[in-house]
């Protein structure tokens, strides 16, 4: 590879990735997360960022930083505690790929000063390219099958992710064409004449028979013209030019445990490969996918190489609850940078089981950290999927704050401080909970701009929403109301709205009349029905045994469907 | 004595002392509390889909089932929330299928075996008054203690079987027990307004306020709550108000100092 053509492609790559970088970096000072943070400014932001720093390095905390740098970052406790499999995984990428970059990538660097005399076909360089090689492919197995057995056990559907599939496959290109750029290597003909025309001097081969026939047998190399047997002086004899020009720099690549089975099984091919000068190209493939994996670091999942290790250490440098709110602004945008999209969330959501029956993944975790993280950059509204927004609400207003996706994220990401901040962003942005939706407009208004339904009281037709609303679409369960007001007298939503703007419009009583009046649709958008406190006062005392607050839940579940779905043209802001 | 202890949502993030209290009160008595991998009990998804809540539901009623345990839960809401399924699945068939089939995908079922208990009845009636006043080593004398019952614990009666609805005297006995006076208040039995607080909060602060100032008015120095929402509500009350409050009390944490646990194993 020309040195130019590696300069140029290094310092291009280079320069890409520190651009993405920066920018990628800046969202963490520029994104608004929650209505909270909306008036805090950049300054402000910076100031929180060089305070938390200088109270991270030299404060009390300093202890609780290098514990998180030494657990959390390099032995990675959290991700231990809880999926021992794929911390096994992760530390074998990390452990792998790092030597790589340092002892194979850097080797001129770094290994050089480890090893006098390196020469990358020594002892113990073969076996330990080799080894950390396979840590990585081990590494990324394991990680894959984990994530596929958790996500089979729980039944959650995973976080889209093309780049990430993108990635994987960049990282599986690098790693094969290093062990065939190897195999080729030991196996080619061609690169042994090079050599041997650098250390002895010649390259004729009858010349060289005795050093080829040595090669031949001991060192992989797949000459197609010894098939006759060698006689054992010229055998001694090789192996004799063999200590004296090459013993010093090369040991038996059969401790290549990859690379010297895949030459011996591209035997056949080498006259091929050298002729079609596979070495070469092999190498640029190989270094510059490396490269293309540098430049596009900031935008794939090796991104979280930075990200990840930067949330743990400002969370061991001090909770987030303790921190002040610019301070928490830069880390809610830092932790939807910082998500690797593990699932382990999703895996102890307490609201799953919903997530899968109601097939909307935006109550899992992972998925409404996305979603909460595009709608404070404008994407989700951008991107005009009304369906999809409302799905977002739905997840965000069902999640129960239950905090276990906090407590078990690996990357030790605050969650639970980000969730109301995401319902107050989509509050901001006109998708409020389905009561204060409904409250915006009339009852009446709401009726009006529904697609009509079949009613329950037609005779001979089946109700579509029966099978969901059981008791308000069934004749028989409201009908023996005697409009005795029990319901309305008991009721304490009814007792303490006091104003006009939160009095009730029907009482229990009239929203069990409308029903017997075959008026469903106009008790939907109903304020009673939404601001019912499910005390269940009406239930207990109606004496005609009317099942009311378990009818009123079945209106809202009803109203979630309908109200979504309003006639055209007279959509409801 | 063994039960799975089902703490719901709310208690482990945002009320960690009544899980505390709980364990330590229970465990002291000689009941052996088991922890299962449990989900939201389904009460949010009441608002959006009964099969969603029933599924939600029915899977915590079948991983107990499968550990052959009984569930126990403080959390009054929660308790409402199994027993509305149990009783769902219980009356429709059709219900009962499609959420069977939604709980096969994870291998589980329910046939109906498991009970689900609030903690005070199983403080009064399974481990039995007599018991309870026999461990009682610190009674609070003199302490007068207004007890918020709940609504899910009450109503409706026929799923909740819980007490009386309109006239229950289980939480009083137990309060009594514990060293401390009941106080008679006329809102005993009300909403503490928790459900509203997110679609209507001025008529949520409404409901609240009724009760505190109804049980001051009464005498009551502490109100004394069995369900997280509720005791969450007047803390709350107590935070965001100028007005009078009232000093709150889990019952979990009133008899265990009336045991004579340590106040730090309350989380006091």
């Amino acid at each position: 590879m020309s040195a130019a053509l590696f300069q140029t492609t290094l310092y291009a790559a280079l320069a890409i990735c520190v651009a993405g970088l920066l920018w990628r970096i800046s969202g963490w000072f520029r994104i608004r997360i929650g209505p909270d943070t909306q008036l805090i400014t950049l300054s402000q932001r910076l100031g929180a960022l060089f305070r938390g720093v200088v109270a991270a390095l030299f404060g009390g905390r300093v202890v609780h930083f290098f514990g998180a740098l030494v657990l959390d970052v390099l032995l990675q406790r959290r991700l231990y505690a809880n999926a021992k499999l794929r911390w096994l995984g992760h530390l074998l990428i990390v452990a792998g790929f790092m030597l790589l970059l340092l002892m194979h990538a850097l080797a001129a660097v770094v290994t050089v000063k480890l090893f006098p005399g390196y020469e990358s076909t020594r002892a113990p360089h073969l076996f330990l390219r080799n080894l950390f090689g396979t840590m990585v492919v081990v590494g990324v197995a394991l990680l894959l099958f984990g994530r596929w057995r958790s996500r089979r056990r729980t039944g959650l559907v995973s976080v889209r992710r093309p780049m990430a599939a993108a990635f994987l496959a960049l990282l599986g290109f690098v790693m094969a064409t290093g062990f065939l750029l190897e195999a080729n290597k030991i196996a080619s003909p061609q690169a042994f004449y090079r050599m041997a025309r650098q250390s002895s001097g010649t390259a004729d081969p009858t010349e060289l028979k005795p050093l080829r026939a040595v090669w031949a047998s001991e060192f992989g190399v797949a000459f197609d013209d010894l098939k006759e047997p060698i006689a054992a002086e010229v055998m001694a004899k090789g192996r004799e030019m063999h200590e004296d020009d090459c013993a010093s720099c090369h040991a038996n690549p059969a401790s290549a445990f990859v690379s010297y089975p895949v030459a011996r099984a591209l035997a056949p091919l080498a006259g091929r490969l050298d002729a079609a000068d596979a070495d070469t190209w092999l190498l640029y493939l190989h270094v510059l996918a490396c490269f293309l994996g540098l430049a596009t670091l900031p935008v794939t999942r090796f991104y979280h190489v930075l990200a990840a290790p930067v949330s743990l250490l400002v969370n061991g440098a001090s909770p987030n609850r303790e921190s002040s709110i610019a301070a928490r602004a830069s880390r809610r945008a830092l932790a939807v940078d910082a998500c690797v999209r593990c699932g382990i969330c999703d895996a102890h959501c307490s609201v799953a089981p919903l997530a899968r029956y109601l097939g909307n993944p935006y109550l899992l975790p992972s998925h409404k950290l996305i979603a909460t993280g595009a709608l404070a950059d404008g994407c989700l509204l951008r991107s005009g999927h009304d369906g999809e927004s409302r799905l977002v609400a739905e997840g965000a207003f069902l999640c129960t704050d239950c905090g276990r996706c906090t407590s078990q994220c690996p990357v030790g990401l605050d969650l639970a401080d980000l969730w109301p901040a995401g319902r107050g962003d989509l509050v901001a942005a006109g998708l409020p909970a389905p009561a204060q939706r409904v409250q915006a407009r009339p009852a009446l208004a709401w009726a009006e701009s529904l697609e009509p339904n079949s009613p329950s009281w037609q005779h001979g037709v089946a109700d579509p929403d029966a099978c969901y609303a059981p008791l308000s679409t069934d004749w028989l369960s409201f009908s023996r109301c005697v409009q005795c007001q029990t319901c309305t007298n008991v009721c304490p939503v009814v007792a303490h709205s006091t104003s006009p703007e939160q009095g009730v419009d029907l009482t229990p009583q009239k929203v069990m009349n409308l029903l017997r009046l075959g008026l469903r649709d106009l008790t939907l958008g109903s304020r009673m029905v939404w601001d019912c406190a499910i005390c269940y006062q009406c239930q207990e005392h109606c004496p005609e045994g009317i099942r009311v607050a378990d009818i009123m839940l079945e209106l809202r579940a009803l109203g979630m469907r309908r109200l979504g779905t309003v006639r055209s043209g007279s959509a409801p802001t | 004595m063994k039960y799975a202890l089902f703490l719901g949502c709310k208690i482990p993030s945002q009320l960690p002392a009544y899980e505390a209290s709980t364990r330590a009160v229970l465990e002291h008595l000689g009941v052996a509390l088991v922890d299962l991998d449990f989900n939201c009990c389904g009460y949010p998804a009441r608002n959006v889909s009964r099969d969603a809540f029933v599924v939600a539901a029915a899977r915590n009623l079948a991983l107990a089932e499968r550990a052959g345990l009984d569930v126990v839960t403080p959390c009054t809401c929660c308790f409402g929330t199994l027993r509305h399924a149990i009783r769902f699945l219980g009356e429709d068939a059709a219900l009962h299928s499609r959420v069977a089939q939604a709980l096969a995908a994870e291998g589980l079922a329910w046939s109906g075996k498991t009970k689900v208990e609030h903690v005070l009845p199983v403080l009064a009636r399974v481990i039995g008054v007599d018991a309870l006043g026999a461990a009682v080593r610190a009674p609070r004398t003199g302490l007068r203690v207004a007890a918020q019952y709940g609504c899910h614990a009450l109503r409706p009666s026929n799923v909740a079987g819980f007490d009386n609805p309109l006239a229950p005297t289980i939480f009083e006995t137990l309060i009594g027990l514990t060293g401390a006076t009941p106080v008679d208040w006329p809102r005993r039995l009300d909403c503490c307004g928790d459900p509203l607080h997110q679609a209507n909060a001025p008529l949520s602060e409404n409901i609240t306020r009724a009760k505190i100032s109804d049980a001051l008015a009464s005498g009551a120095e502490v109100m004394c709550t069995a369900c997280p929402h509720c005791h969450l509500r007047f803390d709350g009350a107590r935070a965001d108000s100028p007005d009078p409050s009232i000093r709150t009390l889990l019952y979990t944490q009133l008899l265990g100092l009336a045991m004579g646990l340590p106040a730090k194993s309350l989380g006091l």
